[in-house]
């Protein structure tokens, strides 16, 4: 495959190719998936990250995910004329005007009608430049020349302690993106080296389950804000937190598209959740989702009045809110077929293998009886548990 | 988790190795501390058992998976595993492992004193608290440490070679261990959902302090550190130097002083301005009266003017007045040594900022030191104020002054 290059070179880009050659393994990475899940719900993202720590490769990855092309502008080395268009002065000036020509890039992705554009170091970029550009990922207008729809744009920044000329996001501008965090795994990077890179399974938008997915989204995020209106608006009351992602309305706008894509992308948890509080905060985001595990439990009339035909939640914690749930549902209205139907509710506890959980329900439960029902068969697997911990008698 | 429970034992100990976990035993347990501690109960549910022989006693991985020597469970009495159960979730909460990751290389591979010094955060709060805990427990009056400290704190106090080897599992020193699932094992709770859990758990305190009044005091600051973190003022101070130095270096105009480098491109038919970025010009301002220490000053002095070497304004472009209302002189200085404190009351920022912007040439941003007890200008100034208010409890000034509490000691 010699093409006239001198051989000592050939053999240096053979080696090179080699090198090239890995090996990939499925693996989840949260970050990831947050950035597809915002760049999915066409969501401006910000990107803050150390330099070198693999920014423009999750990229790649991302675009190859999608199926569309990446286009990469490095922020730093324009001005600003390069993103409001260069004129072009024809032979008559006076009667045809000047034409404001886009860059080759914007044209390219306007052709093509798709695309993932990457704005990268855009912290050490002059204020001006960066005006310029934010016009390109809030309004995606180039010039003269409209990016299509298809477009997604993400931009990259080096946090302000990290960059040397210490680039401050205003709040009016922080407050319009979704800030994501890009760290590196020393763990990952180790066996990259060795030659084996992960690849994650990008979640995408199911169309059967749009419909539900919105009015599921709407919902939480609307119950939520009723249940905490403190938290619709709150700005933070330093500097740097001000740069960051805060709660408005014009985020809590992007929180509700974020749930609605996730939900019918059906991404994983822990993607959401950082999607959520890269839109609101960290504080804002924690609690929302908080609010979102508890309204995933089931309706516990509804496990009462059939207790025979519903799942049990997985984690141990929302096991005890379910259950208080339900004590507290019997409680509002103690007649014998519900008082029952508690019982039958803590058996399911028993056999899931964690009777602590209901013990506490249980004893509530015991305490609500009436004289002339009979005593459930169901107590008796709390009996030990509660003499072993010492709060009945006879125990160890 | 041997802290509590002293040295490992050899696998052939004394009576026959337990053919299975005592779940029944352990999940009264965990009862009892839910019972006992009802504002952890949501994060001690939250944690998945996990029965291991290889573990010496218990440990935590950070997925939330509590590992559990079959053995251990039948040794210790309920009352004490009830007490392990809070001292394994406690490593969790308080994210020691997200924490140990940010020690230096060198403490991160001794990961042994790094479990005994988190043994020692924890338990002096379970002790004062009144939960029994197994013999060989770690405290920190056993390495003549006070009570109440931070693990990094008592890092540097713990011996080389420990007399016994606590191992609470990846989810409190961080390093991996080889009994451990790891990341794609069943179950386990993601780092958002953690903190999740952590923030619920802390409101649960708070709920719990207002209704029955009694919290450990360790339990109580970290509730309040979560969910009021408090920002270091330097971080604080910077930021707002940071922020101010680039809304006022925003000016950037277009010049026709020095044509475009594109102007050739376009065959010199049309002139493109190029761009230039004028620098801000700041000016410190430093009460040398009042109860300001030399400290504080200087910390203060030193992180403003290293925010402004960083952002590029330096030089001529920065004059540090030195403030004393007394005789209302204002002097310039160029070296934080040749700011004398005065003592002593009577300050008047109003007349430091006047002179401030009465230099020849003008800034755009002016920084005050001082600690607050002070008129201000009866109006906003047509510059960014930066206030960094040093000493107890400084009075507010105006609010179109930004504020950076600096507290003493700093």
């Amino acid at each position: 495959m010699n093409d006239g290059r001198p051989s000592a070179l050939a053999a240096a880009d053979a080696l090179g190719a080699r090198l090239r050659a890995t090996r990939t393994e499925p693996a989840a990475n949260p970050q990831l998936e947050a950035l597809a899940l915002a760049v999915t719900a066409d969501q401006p993202v910000l990107l803050w990250g150390e330099p070198g720590i693999g920014k423009s490769a999750g990229m790649q990855q991302l675009a190859d995910a999608l199926g569309t092309g990446l286009e990469t502008v490095i922020a730093s080395v324009h001005e600003p004329s390069d993103f409001a268009g260069l004129p072009i002065v024809g032979d008559d000036p006076a009667t045809t005007g000047v034409p404001m020509a886009p860059p080759d890039w914007a044209v390219r992705l306007a052709r093509t009608g798709h695309g993932l554009l990457f704005l990268d170091e855009l912290s050490s970029a002059p204020p001006a430049v960066q005006a310029a550009l934010l016009r390109v990922v809030l309004e995606r207008r180039v010039g003269s020349l409209v990016l299509p729809e298809g477009v997604r744009v993400v931009a990259a920044a080096n946090p302000p302690a990290g960059a040397a000329d210490g680039w401050h996001l205003s709040p009016p501008l922080a407050n319009r993106f979704v800030h994501l965090d890009w760290t590196h795994d020393p763990r990952t990077v180790a066996r990259g080296m060795a030659g084996t890179w992960p690849v994650t399974a990008l979640p995408a938008v199911d169309p059967a389950r749009t419909p539900g997915a919105v009015a599921r989204a709407r919902g939480a995020v609307s119950g939520f804000l009723t249940a905490r209106p403190g938290l619709v608006h709150h700005m933070p009351n330093e500097a740097e937190a001000r740069g960051r992602a805060w709660p408005s309305p014009r985020t809590w706008e992007m929180a509700l598209r974020l749930l609605a894509t996730g939900y019918a992308a059906g991404s994983s948890g822990e993607a959401l959740a950082a999607a959520l509080a890269g839109a609101v905060g960290e504080g804002a985001g924690l609690e929302l989702i908080a609010y979102l595990e508890n309204l995933d439990l089931p309706d516990p009339d509804r496990v009462l009045a059939d207790p025979d035909a519903f799942a049990l939640p997985d984690r141990g914690d929302r096991q005890l809110a379910f259950l208080i749930a339900v004590v507290a549902a019997v409680q509002a209205e103690p007649t014998r077929p519900r008082w029952e139907a508690g019982w039958a509710v803590l058996a399911k506890a028993v056999d899931a293998g964690v009777p602590d959980v209901a013990a506490r329900a249980a004893a509530d439960l015991a305490a609500m009886r009436d004289l002339d029902w009979p005593v459930p068969s169901g107590i008796d697997a709390f009996v030990e548990l509660l003499q072993l911990s010492g709060a009945l008698p006879g125990g160890g | 988790m041997d802290g509590p429970a002293g040295p490992p034992r050899p696998a052939a100990g004394p009576g026959p190795e337990p053919t299975r976990l005592d779940r029944a035993k352990l999940l009264a347990a965990r009862y009892r501390a839910a019972e006992a501690r009802p504002y952890l109960a949501s994060a001690l549910y939250a944690l998945a058992v996990v029965p291991s022989r290889a573990v010496p006693t218990m440990g935590v991985d950070r997925h939330w998976r509590a590992y559990v020597s079959p053995r251990f469970v039948d040794d210790t009495p309920v009352a004490e595993l009830a007490g392990v159960w809070v001292h394994e979730v406690a490593h969790l909460l308080r994210d020691h492992h997200g924490r140990a990751a940010r020690l230096s290389a060198a403490d991160q591979r001794d990961h042994v004193r790094v479990n005994i010094a988190q043994d020692c955060e924890i338990n002096d709060d379970l002790l004062a608290d009144g939960l029994p805990l197994p013999e060989g427990r770690m405290e920190p009056r056993l390495f003549g440490l006070p009570a109440g400290g931070l693990f990094e704190a008592y890092l540097p106090g713990i011996p080389p070679t420990p007399r016994h080897h606590p191992d609470c599992g990846s989810g409190a020193h961080g390093v991996p261990v080889p009994w451990e699932l790891g990341a794609d094992g069943p179950g386990g709770v993601g780092r958002m959902e953690a903190g999740a859990l952590r923030r619920q758990t802390a409101q649960a305190m708070r709920a719990h302090r207002r209704s029955r009044g009694h919290l450990p005091a360790g339990w109580q600051r970290w509730a309040d550190e979560l969910l009021e973190p408090a920002v270091d003022w330097r971080r604080a101070l910077s930021g707002a130097v940071r922020e101010a130095a680039a809304w006022a270096g925003g000016a950037v105009d277009y010049t026709y002083r020095r044509p475009s480098r594109r102007t050739p491109a376009l065959g010199g038919r049309v002139v493109l301005p190029s761009l230039r970025r004028p620098l801000p010009r700041v000016a410190v301002v430093i009460d040398t009266s009042g109860s300001m220490g030399e400290a504080e000053l200087a910390a203060a002095l030193a992180e403003v003017t290293g925010v402004l070497r960083e952002v590029g304004v330096r030089g001529n472009r920065v004059a540090v007045l030195a403030c004393d209302a007394d005789v209302h002189t204002v002097t310039r200085v160029t070296r934080a040594e040749q700011v004398v404190l005065e003592g002593g009351g009577g300050t008047d920022m109003a007349v430091g900022i006047r002179a401030a912007l009465g230099l020849p040439d003008r800034p755009d941003i002016v920084v005050v030191l001082t600690d607050g007890y002070t008129p201000w200008p009866p109006e906003p100034v047509s510059c960014r104020v930066v206030a960094a208010l040093v000493g107890e409890t400084p009075p507010d000034p105006p609010g179109w002054v930004e504020t950076v509490r600096v507290p003493p000691g700093a």
